[in-house]
């Protein structure tokens, strides 16, 4: 009875969101509606997000449309990510990237949605921050499979739990932030080995260089302060279905231009 | 005679044991439907308490660029404590009491949306780094919260509709299964700022 209603009001729920495309019979990562992407480039970032969704079970799935029914971004992204129930249902680790290329007499719309499961590792300053830092110069330039890639080659290591959202918030501070960690991980390095007594003193003189710094001291096995959870689920074994009916609670970011 | 009286309780019996198993599958499903109410319910809250947690740290921060502007602080400041005063029971989630939920809510959307709007004049409050943060996670609240409130309005319209239909109208009104109240459309008010680079 209960299965029953149940399946009665999501029917007429899709049905109220006609606007929204139907759930597509492919699972493909790459959804260009909007049709924006040479056959090649939809390929190539295809492979990418199938293996991501094969190997960590993280499902982001790209979406180009050119008409939102009357939608924000925000809203149709989450209603397209619920209706095709992108990301696993256990852990509802999808993302939805949606773009609305810009037209005569509209604006661009670009959303990064994040499912319920991702929200910790992807939380919505750093989704802004990819958005307004990697993809809206490139799309001002018309460069939309630009923008779309370079939002990519963020969001991959961040969800997959390689590189944490802090760490990537910092890169773009540069100078002075970074001059910070490197003291305060140089401090703290110096003064575990002053406790280890004789420990080895390698990794005390890796202090140049970028961010990447903060991955020295959990490399050698310190503090892993800097990890989101959320992130890794491990390696699922044969992982395939990526619309496993993933939850969207309105987590993520966007911007037009 | 005798054989009559063990049919007729045969009877009775049978009626008895139909008439258990059905008020017990209606029963149980009502409470789950009951419960996933509940849970919707305190989904919602939890999207409007991150948003007053949000509050403190972007007022502060504002306050750092604006201080001439110490009316709308204070607007949002008094709007933020009146909101988070008014909790609604998730056992009684009747029209009047999440009418008042609503609108205390609501003025306090207001109220934010009165600062986002002066924070216009602030150049280097618009620059500041903080600040982007703040007010990207403050429209990511306003999405969570637009999409937590449809979530709780589904929900309840899923109950109300298993309580309400012949005969089940019946055993709710037994065991006291109240309709509960859904969130209303508020014109433009409850919308995400909008930020247009």
């Amino acid at each position: 009875m209960r299965r029953f209603l149940f399946s009665v009001l999501l029917g007429l729920s899709i049905f109220a969101q006609a606007q929204i495309p139907s759930k597509p019979l492919t699972e493909d990562a790459v959804h260009d509606l909007a049709g924006l992407f040479s056959s090649s480039q939809r390929g190539e970032l295809n492979d990418r997000l199938i293996a991501l969704a094969d190997t960590t079970t993280n499902r982001v799935v790209v979406v180009t449309v050119l008409d939102m029914g009357g939608m924000d971004a925000s809203e149709f992204a989450y209603k397209l990510g619920e209706s095709w129930g992108i990301g696993d249902a256990k852990f509802n680790n999808g993302i939805v990237i949606l773009v609305k290329p810009k037209t005569e007499d509209s604006y661009g719309e670009v959303f990064i949605a994040v499912g319920y499961g991702l929200e910790g590792a992807l939380p919505d300053a750093t989704a802004s921050m990819i958005v307004n830092r990697e993809m809206v110069p490139h799309f001002q330039q018309g460069d939309i499979y630009g923008g779309v890639k370079a939002a990519v080659d963020i969001i991959l290591p961040i969800i997959a739990g390689e590189y944490s959202a802090q760490e990537y918030e910092e890169s773009g501070e540069g100078g002075l932030g970074a001059a910070v960690i490197v003291i305060v991980v140089f401090c703290l390095v110096l003064y575990f080995l002053s406790k280890r007594g004789k420990g080895s003193g390698s990794s005390g003189s890796r202090t140049s260089g970028g961010p990447t710094i903060i991955t020295t001291p959990r490399s050698s096995g310190g503090f892993g302060g800097g990890s989101f959870g959320g992130g890794s689920f491990g390696g699922g074994g044969g992982f395939k279905g990526g619309f496993g009916g993933g939850s969207f609670g309105g987590g993520g970011a966007g911007a037009k231009w | 005679m005798k054989k009559n009286k063990v049919s007729t309780w045969v009877i009775v019996l049978a009626v008895v044991a139909v008439l258990f198993f059905w008020v017990k599958g209606v029963y149980n499903n009502m409470v789950t439907l009951d419960e996933e109410v509940q849970t919707a319910w305190s989904q919602v809250e939890n999207v409007y308490q991150r948003r007053a947690d949000l509050i403190p740290n972007l007022v502060n921060t504002v306050k750092g660029y604006a201080q001439h502007e110490s009316s709308t602080l204070e607007g949002v400041v008094s709007a933020r404590a009146k909101a988070t005063q008014i909790t609604v029971d998730p056992e009684n989630l009747t029209p009047e009491s999440l009418a008042k939920f609503q609108k205390a809510q609501g003025e306090l959307s207001s109220a934010l949306g009165k600062l986002l709007s002066i924070t216009e004049n602030y150049p280097d409050l618009k620059a500041n780094e903080n600040f982007l943060q703040l007010q990207a996670q403050l429209e990511g609240t306003e999405n969570r919260i637009t999409v937590e409130r449809q979530k709780f309005n589904e929900t309840a319209k899923g109950y109300n509709t298993t309580i309400r239909k012949f005969p089940n109208n019946i055993l709710a009104g037994m065991f006291g299964f109240d309709k509960k109240a859904y969130f209303e459309a508020e014109e433009g008010s409850e919308r995400a700022p909008e930020v247009v680079f």
